[in-house]
């Protein structure tokens, strides 16, 4: 009896302290420069959000007390002289929240963080919402109103704009275009004053780990660890080695390990640990260049995506565990629907439908026209993604079959990204979109999207889709407050996409969370918030 | 010694011509991944079901090729430069000397993605040749061989430096002999058994920084196999399938020691002072 | 030797000038320059937004003002901001090059001295087994890539054995020399080994060579003892060789070791030169570049000056 009770305290000790180990350092820590993932992720234990989409992929309010609707009276649409409509949103700050020095979060914040924002000098890269955001009334300490030029059915998100500490951060600011280097969440990244969140850092040793404390102004649900660790180690084999090694306890999911490894893993290690699954909105394709003899014919794109047998490599290189896609749009998201035209593995469809589009078999196994156009295709990836490197040499085999050449074609991702697709070099190219629920897909599929030397290469319409339908949904989707009439014109929009199919679906992409057995509380979002924004449910099991 | 090197390469050649008509290394069987040994496939399956064997017969020919290629290549240039600097001396080895010592620190990554990039069709590459699965291992000779030249250029120029002053070359220069006859002729010959060695050893190091290379994602490109890269997606499933990994390596290794051996078995037939010494 | 050392000093600073301005324009050459890619993640970018974060970030201008500006603010000693880290270039480097000096500076030592134990034992007693043993070993050093030899070795001492930690530079929130050493053991190790094999053939070759010579077998002739005879007459010549080679690799002690800190999650010099090149941070990488060119300059310059030292033949006017 003595025995099991001296026990129990110690175990609880056990778990006081918890390291996660993710890929990627955050180079900065300033929340509204250069977006980074693993940025996000460390400052989610550390700062706290106006409004994020949480698990359930509903807007929250994380530092403000309501959403503001037009219900409740605190959104006013406005109407502009030239008939376009506004919004003003009023915001309250939590009367409890507080910086990590004391000092009370207030409306002087927002309005120095409005002031950054907008100075064109700071580089400060959430254009779009400071474009959008034409002024800021202080009612009180706590309370303020914006006012937006556009009123869309969204519009009481406003995840950009994550407050600064105007305590801190002002001297910083004297000169707007040194901001960027002089802020001090990168030179004193550990002043408390900088976070207002659960945790406080308190150590950042560049490169391999970042020590986090509970902040002690902290009024929300109490933080359960006394000391949190996020290392970074960048190869994957080698975290998997550090989580058996005990350094790390957990890998966090979305900057982990990719799914093949992932479930590798749990093969041989899972009954030492959980490994969570949570598909989202990473949407693999490959896109199709519409400007290319061949591609710019439906019926072969319809013939490539019968000639692909999606659910045997979701099934056999992902367990299942990646859900084939029909379009863009996420089975999980609020517009989602299931009637729209479905592709099966059907190669005998695809040679026909290849011969119907003029594209005979020929000797040397690759289709071509009457005019001596051949089906040989450029597929392009991102190199060094083993996943999808393993993909894209399955289609290239299974196109094959269909009697399609293609070539593979892979570039590091800074010039497939920055370079290469920008320009619309390329026959296919096969990589993610990652969007946050119910994103309308303006700058991948509105026709003016299209990046040309015209528009100095300016939006990710690298497919080339032009439809006037298509524009036309897009327009109206952006700007209908009702739920229902939305959902319908979601409906549309993704016939549309499915029945034309500018890009070829494949899956949505899973994270792989892969914690200790005697955590709870871990919520995977399947968007781009991050988990640790939830850490105060982290609790070790009782 | 010798011989077993000869064993190795022989026994590969035939190998090689037996896989094109076996099946294609990038035969892709879903449903028979990560597959142990069996009488088909006797060296199991890779993760997309391909036969190991094929794979590694392919890998192996790229990583030789790549290796042997960019080897050769670098000290076709590196004697060029080191016979140049050693010959004139002066400023010209002075320059040439402090160019090589700038290229040993040169950055190499930013130089293989430029290299990524470049465009091969405003170069002049032929859209046949720029489009071609070659193209990443023209890349990665070109890279190899940007860095290797230097050992060459250094070992000859040392090499050049020695000689020119032995009576025969002065001998030569006094008959009124060309430059480029007494470099050819003279001086060329004498440098020449260090300078295979050195080339037969670096063959390795390719091989190798090919592997590296492929780490960090700008190796040989699928569905090409190098012995490297091979080695290099097998980290993710060492423990899962482990032979993955040591075939490959195991690969690379008889190649760095049969190179190694074919090294000094030249060097003890080159150089006749070097044997006198052993025997 | 004072002209001698003059002359050689301009040189280097000339190469480095030369070479601030090829790496400056390979990097410039690089696709996609940082604010492409942030709009390759930002939707929402438009021209205008574009347009102004190039002037923000400087890209705007053309190559050859930005590195005059830049070689001037150098020159006058400010080497300016990172744009990756957002901070003073000198904050983010010296941390990382003193990582990088431990890390390096230890398993060259290490290298060094075990490649001349097994060197110096190798080359006494040429094709007996023990010879053969260790060929066989510096040839398994030399294949065998860096990245498997720090996965294995962390597999088996830390995920297997448990004896060390896995990666990182410290336990988080440590600062303690005992911890810190324990963290640089896996590191030094791979390093050690990777490099072994061919310090070893090079010692080995060259002590070969020098038991050769004549005044080894004029000493030996004399009666002089075996230790006096391998480790003042022989190694003494074999140095020379050895010292060229090892100078050579000077330079890297410094650019680091970009495979084996990646494993190791150790913020060195090789992952901070690979991540500012990637990254486009024309000022950090050009600092790091060029001190890691000064270093292999200088250390080639101390082995031709050691020269004169080891052996008397060499003269220098």
């Amino acid at each position: 009896m003595a025995i099991a009770a001296a026990a129990l305290p110690a175990a609880a000790a056990e778990h006081e302290t918890l390291a996660i180990g993710i890929i990627q350092f955050p180079a900065t820590l300033n929340p509204n420069t250069d977006a980074m993932a693993a940025k996000s992720y460390v400052l989610g234990l550390a700062l706290r959000p106006f409004t994020v989409y949480d698990a359930d992929w509903k807007l929250a309010c994380l530092l403000c007390t309501e959403l503001p609707s037009i219900e409740n009276g605190l959104a006013v649409p406005t109407d502009f002289p030239d008939g376009k409509k506004g919004v003003n949103l009023t915001y309250t700050i939590r009367p409890d929240a507080r910086w990590g020095d004391g000092v009370p979060v207030t409306t002087k914040d927002v309005t120095f963080t409005y002031q950054v924002g907008k100075d064109p000098k700071s580089g400060i890269e959430n254009a779009e919402l400071y474009r959008r955001l034409i002024g800021i009334d202080v009612r009180d300490d706590k309370t303020f109103t914006m006012h937006f030029d556009k009123l869309t059915f969204d519009y009481a998100a406003i995840n950009d704009f994550v407050l600064l500490p105007e305590h801190v951060e002002r001297d910083a600011f004297a000169d707007p275009a040194q901001y960027r280097l002089r802020t001090h969440y990168n030179n004193d990244p550990t002043n408390p004053g900088l976070y207002n969140g659960p945790y406080l850092l308190k150590e950042v040793v560049s490169g391999s780990h970042i020590l986090l404390e509970p902040n002690p102004h902290w009024a929300g649900p109490p933080p359960r660890f006394r000391q949190i660790t996020v290392r970074a180690i960048e190869n994957t084999a080698a975290l998997e080695a550090n989580l058996l090694s005990g350094t790390i306890e957990m890998i966090a999911g979305e900057l982990g390990l990719p799914l093949d490894e992932a479930l590798a893993f749990e093969k041989r290690h899972g009954d030492a640990f959980h490994v969570v699954y949570k598909p989202g909105l990473a949407y693999e394709h490959v896109d199709l260049n519409l400007d290319r003899p061949g591609l710019a014919d439906r019926r072969v794109r319809e013939a490539l995506i019968r000639g692909i047998d999606r659910v045997a490599i979701t099934k056999s290189l992902f367990a299942g565990r990646q859900p084939v896609a029909d379009t863009f749009m996420n089975p999980l998201d609020a517009g989602y629907t299931d009637a729209v035209p479905h592709y099966g593995y059907d190669p005998a469809r695809a040679q026909a439908l290849l011969d119907e589009a003029g594209f005979h078999k020929a000797a040397g196994g690759i289709r071509r026209s009457d005019s001596g156009q051949e089906l040989s295709f450029e597929l392009m990836t991102t190199a060094g993604n083993r996943s999808r490197e393993l993909v894209e040499q399955v289609l290239q085999s299974q196109w094959r079959q269909i009697d399609v050449e293609v070539k593979l074609k892979n570039e590091p991702a800074r010039v497939l990204f920055g370079e290469t697709l920008r320009h619309r070099r390329f026959d296919m190219a096969m990589y993610a979109w990652i969007s946050s629920p119910e994103n309308v897909p303006r700058s991948i599929l509105y026709s003016s999207e299209i990046p040309s030397e015209a528009n100095a290469l300016a939006g990710q319409n690298i497919a080339g889709f032009k439809n006037p339908e298509m524009d036309r949904l897009i327009d109206a989707l952006e700007i209908e407050l009702d739920k229902d009439k939305r959902k319908e014109l979601w409906a549309k929009a993704q016939k549309l996409y499915a029945t034309e199919l500018p890009s070829l679906p494949l899956y949505f992409r899973s994270d792989a969370f892969i914690l200790p057995k005697w955590l709870t509380g871990v919520r995977p979002t399947g968007n781009q918030y991050p988990t640790t924004l939830w850490v105060t449910d982290w609790a070790p099991r009782q | 010694m010798l011989l077993a090197v000869i064993a190795v390469a022989a026994f590969l050649g035939p190998i090689l011509v037996h896989a094109t008509l076996l099946g294609h290394p990038s035969d892709i069987d879903l449903l028979n991944r990560l597959a142990g040994p069996s009488p088909l496939h006797p060296l199991g399956t890779d993760e997309l079901g391909r036969d190991v064997l094929l794979r590694l017969m392919q890998g192996g020919r790229i990583s030789l090729v790549i290796g042997i290629a960019a080897a050769i290549a670098a000290a076709a240039i590196g004697t060029v430069v080191g016979l140049i600097a050693g010959y004139l001396g002066g400023w010209t080895d002075r320059l040439l000397m402090r160019g090589t010592d700038a290229v040993i620190a040169l950055p190499l990554l930013p130089l293989l993605i430029v290299l990524a990039a470049l465009d091969l069709d405003k170069l002049g590459v032929p859209a046949s040749l720029a489009r071609s699965n070659d193209i990443s291992l023209i890349r990665i000779v070109t890279l190899a061989v940007l860095i290797g030249w230097t050992t060459a250029a250094r070992l000859v120029r040392g090499a050049a430096l020695v000689t020119r002053n032995r009576d025969f070359v002065r001998a030569a220069r006094s008959l009124g002999a060309g430059v480029t006859h007494i470099l050819w002729r003279h001086i060329l010959p004498n440098v020449l058994g260090p300078l295979i060695v050195a080339t037969t050893l670096s063959v390795g190091d390719v091989i190798l920084l090919e592997s590296v290379l492929s780490f960090l994602g700008l190796g040989v490109q699928p569905p090409l196999a190098s012995w490297g890269s091979m080695l290099s997606n097998a980290q993710e499933l060492i423990a899962s399938a482990p032979w993955l990994a040591i075939y490959p390596g195991l690969m690379i290794f008889l190649t760095v020691v049969a190179f190694n051996l074919l090294g000094d078995a030249l060097q003890t037939r080159l150089d006749p002072f070097t044997r006198l010494a052993t025997v | 030797m004072i002209r001698f050392i003059a002359t050689r000093l301009i040189e280097i600073a000339a190469v480095l000038a030369v070479m601030s301005f090829l790496i400056y324009v390979l990097i410039g050459l690089m696709p996609g320059d940082p604010i492409d890619l942030m709009r390759s993640a930002d939707p929402h970018m438009t021209a205008a937004d574009v347009a102004r974060l190039k002037a923000v970030y400087g890209v705007d201008r053309p190559l050859l003002e930005r590195y005059l500006a830049w070689a001037h603010a150098t020159l006058s000693g400010d080497l300016g901001y990172s744009r990756l880290f957002g901070t003073p270039v000198v904050a983010a480097l010296l941390p990382r090059l003193a990582n990088s000096l431990a890390l390096m500076g230890l398993s060259f030592l290490l290298a060094f001295v075990c490649a001349l134990g097994l060197g110096i034992a190798a080359a006494r007693r040429p094709n007996s087994s023990l010879d053969a043993a260790i060929n066989l070993f510096c040839f398994a050093s030399v294949s065998v890539p860096t990245f498997w030899l720090a996965l294995i070795l962390i597999l088996v001492f830390a995920a297997e054995l448990g004896w060390l930690p896995a990666g990182g530079m410290a336990t988080a929130g440590a600062a303690e020399a005992g911890n810190r050493l324990r963290h640089l053991v896996l590191p030094v190790a791979t390093l050690t080994i990777a490099n072994l094999g061919g310090y070893t053939r090079y010692v080995r070759a060259a002590m070969r060579d020098a038991l050769a010579q004549d005044h080894i077998r004029t000493a030996r002739a004399k009666g002089a003892g075996e230790v006096r005879v391998v480790f003042h007459h022989a190694l003494r010549t074999a140095l020379v060789p050895v010292v060229t080679i090892l100078a050579l690799s000077f330079g890297g002690l410094v650019s680091g070791a970009l495979v084996t800190e990646t494993m190791f999650a150790y913020p060195g010099m090789g992952k901070l030169i690979f991540d500012a090149v990637m990254g486009n941070d024309y000022n950090l990488a050009l600092a790091g570049l060029l001190l890691a060119t000064a270093t292999t300059m200088a250390a080639n310059f101390a082995a031709d000056l050691a020269y004169a030292w080891l052996d008397p033949r060499v003269s220098y006017r």
